[in-house]
């Protein structure tokens, strides 16, 4: 997982910038953004191998942020991220692409495998 | 009953629903910087770090708290989720399970456990979950409102030849013990519960032979 890139969206600042951090402190490499606009341009530019995605975002909601990643860079794997009540949201999202999704509040270790699970699914 | 307040009770659900959510981001959030904290501590000596053992124990009772603060808002975003579709089917025994949750703090104040019995089925129903919600919830207090103080209620929902039950039981002392089926349906909130199970196309009955009330479901 060393050097791993990870982009991190979500329009909760602190919850993305501390969850950065914390996989930073795992060797991850991981950038965090609030907005799916500036998300989809930093995927343009520098794109990481795994991006984790909140489902319920104002403006560009996630399950539009990732229609638009795959068919931008269907090689990147997409990890959601979704409130309790909102599996449906989840469910649609892996059937449009994403490598799966994790109900918030999150266990970073089971953020971590999942990631190395869709690393490990990549061709 | 089901029209304009049908709205109502939509406009309250998805409200409380919203609020759900925004709860359970500052949970995340708290539960992060925490896990941060954690993180740090792991990896800071101990004479570097005098308190260390304190802040461990402290910040495990966060997560403890964190996670009661995640099961409550579950529960509570359930409870507003009832209200999107009406009527709908659902599991009697996911909606006595999720209600025993629900009221399990009501309860708890006048010491009383409150439980759901062994479990059978699933007993699907096409009903409208806020009135079952509230049926169930209107029995629990019938009860709670005849307790002094102490005793267990349970919760069985069950198949009686064609209909669908949920038997409420009460196993304790109640002010009038004596007698009570009587002190069941001449207490305040019956005329009440039977309002709403007449809504619901049911009907409610005092249980003489274990101490309760049964709630009839006709099946659909």
């Amino acid at each position: 997982m060393q050097n791993l890139k990870v982009l991190l969206v979500d329009d909760e600042e602190e919850f993305v910038t501390t969850l950065a951090e914390r996989l930073e402190l795992r060797g991850i490499q991981a950038r965090s953004v609030t907005d799916g606009e500036i998300a989809l341009q930093m995927i343009e530019t520098n794109p990481p191998r795994v991006v984790i995605l909140d489902v319920m975002m104002p403006g560009l909601g996630g399950l539009e942020v990732l229609k638009r990643i795959k068919a931008q860079k269907p090689q990147i794997h997409v990890i959601l991220l979704t409130g309790r009540g909102s599996t449906k949201e989840g469910i649609e999202g892996m059937q449009r692409g994403a490598f799966d999704y994790l109900m918030k509040p999150i266990n970073i270790e089971e953020l971590i495998k999942k990631m190395q699970e869709a690393i490990k699914s990549q061709p | 009953m089901f029209g304009h307040k049908d709205k109502e009770v939509a406009f309250f659900g998805k409200i409380t629903a919203g609020i759900t959510h925004e709860i359970n981001n500052v949970l995340a959030i708290i539960k992060e910087s925490s896990g941060l904290l954690e993180d740090i501590l792991a990896v800071t000596g101990e004479d570097t770090f005098p308190h260390k053992e304190k802040f461990k124990k402290a910040l495990k009772r966060i997560l403890g708290q964190i996670q009661r603060g995640v099961a409550i808002t579950n529960n509570l975003n359930w409870f507003a989720h009832s209200s999107d579709h009406s009527p709908t089917s659902v599991d009697l025994n996911e909606v006595t399970e999720q209600m025993v949750l629900l009221a399990s703090r009501f309860a708890r104040l006048k010491n009383v456990g409150l439980e759901t019995g062994p479990k059978d089925g699933p007993f699907i129903i096409k009903t409208h979950p806020v009135a079952l919600q509230m049926a169930l919830f209107i029995s629990i207090e019938i009860f709670l409102d005849l307790i002094t103080s102490g005793g267990k209620i349970t919760l069985f929902p069950r198949k009686i030849q064609n209909n669908y039950v949920v038997g409420i039981h009460f196993e304790g002392m109640t002010a009038d013990d004596a007698n009570l089926p009587q002190a069941i349906i001449t207490s305040d909130r019956w005329a009440f519960l039977q309002e709403t199970m007449a809504c619901l196309g049911g009907s409610a009955q005092a249980d003489e032979s274990a101490s309760g009330i049964l709630l009839y479901f006709t099946e659909t």
